[in-house]
Formats: C-alpha cells, sequence, structure tokens
C-alpha cells in the first residue's frame, strides 16, 4: 500500500469487512453441518476456521489466507439403533461445538460492525475537510 | 485564459469519469447475484496521472475513462466476483471523489463572479 493515500483507511475497513463476511460464512457452514455425520469421505464433518492474515508488512488490510479444517477429536453419542452406530453403539459426531460457534459468530457481528464505524467515521473525516472548500 | 478553461475542462473529465464508474459500481451491484459476471472498473486517475506527467500540450479530450475488468479479485463458487463490500467501499470513495470536484468547480465558478462583478 502506498504510504500517502486519502482512501487507504477505507481500503482497510473494507478489507476488513469482507474477512469478517467471509469468516460469518464459515461459521454458518459449521453450524449448519452441526450434526452432519457423513461428509462425504467415510467421517463425521469436520469444523472449519478461517487464518486471516496481514495484506503486507505495516499498515495494511487484512486477506482471509486459508480455511483450515480443525483436527480436534470428533464427539461421540451413544446410539445404538442409528445404522451409522459401530459395535459398541456409538456414532461418531462433527467436532462442531455450538456455543463456541454462538460465540464467534458475535465476534465476527462485532468486528464487522466496528470495521463499518471506521468507514463511516472516515466519510465523515474527509466530509470535514470537504467543507473547508465551501 | 487558456488556464481557466483547463481547470474547467480537468474537473469536467473528472466528473464524467465519476459518473461513468458511479454506473459501473450500480451494475455490478445489480449483478451481485449473477453466474459468471465479473466486476467492472474504470480506468481514469492513471491516464490522469500519465498526462500531466507527459511533457507537451496537455490533451484532455484524450482523457477518456475505460471500462475494464480487473479478473483478479477471488471468485465465489458461481464464477461471480462482486463483493459487496468493495463496492460499498468503491461508492463511499466515488462519492467524496465526486463532492470534491463540484466543490472545487463551485469555487472556480465563484472566482470567475468575482471577476465579473463590477458593481
Amino acid at each position: 500500500m502506498d504510504g500517502n493515500n486519502i482512501f487507504g483507511p477505507i481500503d482497510i475497513a473494507v478489507s476488513g469487512m469482507r474477512a469478517q463476511g467471509k469468516n460469518m460464512e464459515v461459521i454458518s457452514s459449521n453450524v449448519a453441518h452441526a450434526r452432519t455425520t457423513d461428509a462425504g469421505r467415510g467421517e463425521p464433518y469436520r469444523r472449519l476456521e478461517p487464518i486471516l492474515e496481514a495484506e503486507s508488512d505495516g499498515i495494511s488490510g487484512v486477506i482471509v489466507d486459508e480455511i483450515v479444517k480443525d483436527m480436534s477429536d470428533f464427539q461421540t453419542i451413544f446410539d445404538p439403533g442409528n445404522p451409522q452406530a459401530d459395535e459398541h453403539g456409538y456414532v461418531l459426531m462433527p467436532n462442531v461445538n455450538l456455543p463456541v460457534e454462538m460465540m464467534n459468530l458475535t465476534v465476527a457481528t462485532r468486528t464487522y460492525q466496528a470495521n463499518a464505524a471506521v468507514l463511516k467515521r472516515y466519510q465523515q473525516m474527509v466530509e470535514t475537510t470537504l467543507e473547508l472548500l465551501r | 485564459m487558456a488556464k481557466t478553461s483547463g481547470i474547467l475542462d480537468l474537473i469536467e473529465a473528472g466528473i464524467k469519469a465519476e459518473s461513468l464508474r458511479q454506473k459501473a459500481i450500480a451494475g455490478n451491484i445489480a449483478n451481485l447475484e449473477t453466474p459468471g459476471y465479473r466486476r467492472i472498473d474504470i480506468k481514469f486517475e492513471q491516464s490522469l496521472a500519465k498526462a500531466l506527467n507527459s511533457p507537451g500540450k496537455l490533451d484532455i479530450g484524450e482523457l477518456e475513462p475505460q471500462l475494464y475488468r480487473p479478473n483478479q479479485t477471488p471468485v465465489k463458487g458461481n464464477g461471480n466476483d462482486v463483493n459487496l463490500e468493495t463496492e460499498v467501499g468503491e461508492m463511499v470513495k466515488n462519492t467524496l471523489r465526486h463532492k470534491t470536484y463540484i466543490r472545487v468547480l463551485n469555487k472556480k465558478y465563484r472566482q470567475l463572479e468575482l471577476a465579473i462583478d463590477t458593481k
């Protein structure tokens, strides 16, 4: 990012909003798959987590670098009647923890709002400068 | 004399570019969910800087804003690369630029009026 850019703060705030939008997409996938026992590869859905990265060193925006899988253990529930149960009657469930997802959802929403607030405030600041041209 | 028209020409070219960009942004937002749509952007500031830096006579008439597709931004599942946040940000920037041009134009007109007004 070049040093003296009047629209720099706008680009950075937008990058933050975009990153949190992607974060929201990941959270909604996790919540939607909270009870998905078959994700296609013979195992339950694995929780996803976005990795945020700075666009460059110093003053910069943020980008979603990659979306990685949470490799923690799956949960098991005792349900002998379930056709997917093993010989002991246990069914593997996704490693999604709904309270954690709800907490992440709140953080994502607040961060998005914070970035939108910065964008709005900066817009007002530039308009104050433009008032001097009257 | 030449200088006055130069400033007005510059502002006019700028306002033209901003109006076109506003149309492009509106088109992008309208096609937010259109499969395969790639966002459109306007190239103007770069060519303006180039024209201002080049030696010789500055020809504003050649400064036409150009439509282009950046084709760089990450594509969604349906081949569409429009992002609402990005477009809103672009619109905020465009509005601020537009306001600046209008204010400068207004200032210039008032300067001329001051010269004409010989009461």
